[in-house]
């Protein structure tokens, strides 16, 4: 008789998910380049294709799908703080890091959020 | 104390179908909404048949991945905080509204109030806290809390549509959507609140459903078309399903004064508990008995008076058996044979869903005029001898309705419903 309990999901685990399964294909190929090669333009385009996936719709004005680098995401693009935190979580999911409070209570525009996840991604990419 | 509460709006996403008029000719018609079910693709589990919502898919973790018919619009700063039976709720919900002729501006003065049931989602709060433990709990997503937990669909609801009255959520496992009503209509005739919108879900899984199984609780007859017979001699126990209830009662005067189309009136309702088991019924259904009898009293009617009941009837051995021989000791020792049916012959057992879908069905049954029949009864449990448990639709109009139901820890509540006379 086996001594231990049997696993606490004897469910066969799901198939890993694709976090960008539902994404454009553009955005996928970007993502892939990005990995492959380190090409920080392609992690930009991630970066912006997952601000406007999380961008709050009601606040978007008329049809506007657009994350310039000087739009600020809490008082131009509508976010709230949970979707910021959802924005950080997916990122973090998605690249392997973590990303601190203080990290993220500097990050006011696109911009800052993009030049930060450079950082923060290429480094983890090295380390 | 003579405030009258009126039920002016209904939304259902069911297995028996996702608007009201296509439950309607189900119900009638008796078309179950059983189907074979792979629950977690491992063929040793035993329990084969479920009754799933049609033309949802909310079976991933991920909101992304899911979808829904297109005529509802939910934001996606809505759907983030959503458990999959948040979805069938909020679905329901829309229907529900627009069938009482309302909208968001409507509900937002503090005279409207939501109460809500569902048992939170395993499902969701499993996956969450794996992938949280995952990392030592270092990560986690954000709305991992709010769209699993019990509470999920007030929560959700509440911030959506900006309701400020009186929000809160009851669980008292598959009584739950009950309580929920019964407290509504207190809500209302205690001049707190105009307007009650009462919401019970639950979403069909592995992680919400296959936990009863070790119960014995579950049916593991292999056939859509039998496994769930309540009241039947060969009933082994429910079949699962998932969905969303919404019923909207308003206070007599608002609904006259709007012009709402009114489905029935609520006038009564009692509980009573069997202080027994944690998780059978009392063999004889004392606390079903008592929560029947104080219906009846708070609505001021008689046994005989009743022309139709609505039972809990989830086709386990116990339960039925049970409330058999409570319905026995209200109607037949007063003389009274009342038309009998669990409609969960058609739907399934919908837990914390159940009482406010089976409210929903009474108040159609008294709006278009038919009482219920049992679907899948062969052969009446001895139990049952004496009891009125047509197998057909009846086309005669019922004119007072008593719906109960039942859950873990002897939790029974009952309401009893009134053909309203439009003029």
């Amino acid at each position: 008789m086996p001594e231990e309990l049997p696993p606490l999901s004897p469910r066969p685990p799901l198939s890993p998910r694709n976090p960008l399964a539902k994404f454009p294909s553009s955005i996928r190929a970007a993502h892939e380049r990005f990995l492959a090669s380190g090409d920080v333009e392609a992690l930009d385009m991630v970066v912006i294709a997952v601000v406007l996936d999380h961008q709050p719709t009601q606040a978007r004005k008329s049809g506007e799908v657009v994350a310039p680098d000087t739009a600020r995401l809490m008082a131009d693009l509508g976010f709230d703080s949970l979707a910021l935190a959802e924005i950080v979580f997916f990122l973090e999911d998605l690249y392997k890091v973590t990303i601190t409070n203080e990290e993220l209570m500097k990050i006011t525009t696109v911009g800052e959020l993009r030049a930060f996840v450079r950082t923060k991604v290429a480094a983890g990419r090295t380390a | 104390m003579s405030r009258e509460v009126l039920i002016t709006g209904l939304g259902f996403i069911t297995s028996i179908g996702n608007d009201a008029a296509a439950v309607t000719a189900n119900l009638r018609e008796g078309r179950h909404g059983m189907t074979t079910w792979d629950y977690c693709g491992n063929p040793a589990v035993p329990v084969k048949v479920a009754a799933p919502v049609r033309d949802f898919t909310v079976d991933s973790p991920a909101w992304r991945d899911w979808s829904w018919p297109a005529r509802y619009d939910i934001p996606r700063e809505t759907l983030r905080g959503l458990a999959p039976h948040g979805v069938y709720a909020f679905c329901a919900m829309e229907q529900a509204l627009a069938d009482a002729g309302l909208t968001r501006a409507d509900i937002t003065d503090g005279g409207t109030g939501l109460f809500c049931a569902s048992a939170g989602s395993a499902f969701m709060l499993h996956h969450h806290l794996a992938h949280a433990r995952s990392s030592n709990f270092e990560r986690g997503n954000p709305m991992g809390v709010v769209s699993s937990i019990a509470g999920t669909l007030n929560f959700n609801l509440a911030a959506h549509y900006g309701i400020t009255g009186a929000v809160t959520g009851f669980v008292s496992a598959c009584a739950s959507s009950s309580h929920a009503l019964g407290y509504a209509i207190d809500e209302i005739r205690l001049g707190r609140q105009q307007r009650m919108i009462i919401v019970g879900a639950e979403e069909l899984n592995a992680d919400t459903l296959l936990p009863f199984a070790p119960m014995r609780a579950l049916s593991t007859n292999p056939d859509p078309a039998t496994a769930s017979r309540p009241f039947d001699t060969a009933r082994d126990g429910f079949v699962g399903t998932g969905g969303a209830t919404v019923i909207i009662v308003e206070e007599a005067s608002l609904a006259r004064k709007r012009g709402a189309s009114i489905y029935a009136e609520l006038i009564g309702w009692g509980q009573a508990s069997d202080g027994h088991s944690v998780a059978t019924s009392h063999p004889e259904g004392a606390g079903l008995r008592e929560a029947m009898r104080r219906a009846l009293r708070d609505a001021g009617v008689t046994p005989n008076e009743i022309n139709y009941i609505n039972a809990h009837g989830t086709s386990t051995p116990i339960g039925d058996r049970a409330e058999a021989i409570a319905l026995h000791s209200v109607f037949t020792s007063a003389g009274a044979h009342p038309v009998i049916s669990s409609t969960k012959g058609l739907t399934g057992h919908g837990l914390s869903m159940a009482g406010a879908m089976e409210a929903g069905f009474c108040a159609l049954a008294l709006r278009e005029g038919f009482t219920l029949g049992n679907a899948h009864l062969v052969n009446p449990d001895p139990a049952c001898e004496g009891l009125n448990l047509p197998r057909e639709t009846g086309s005669a109009r019922p004119s007072l309705i008593l719906n109960n139901s039942s859950g873990f820890g002897g939790s029974n509540v009952c309401q009893v419903l009134r053909f309203y006379k439009s003029s």
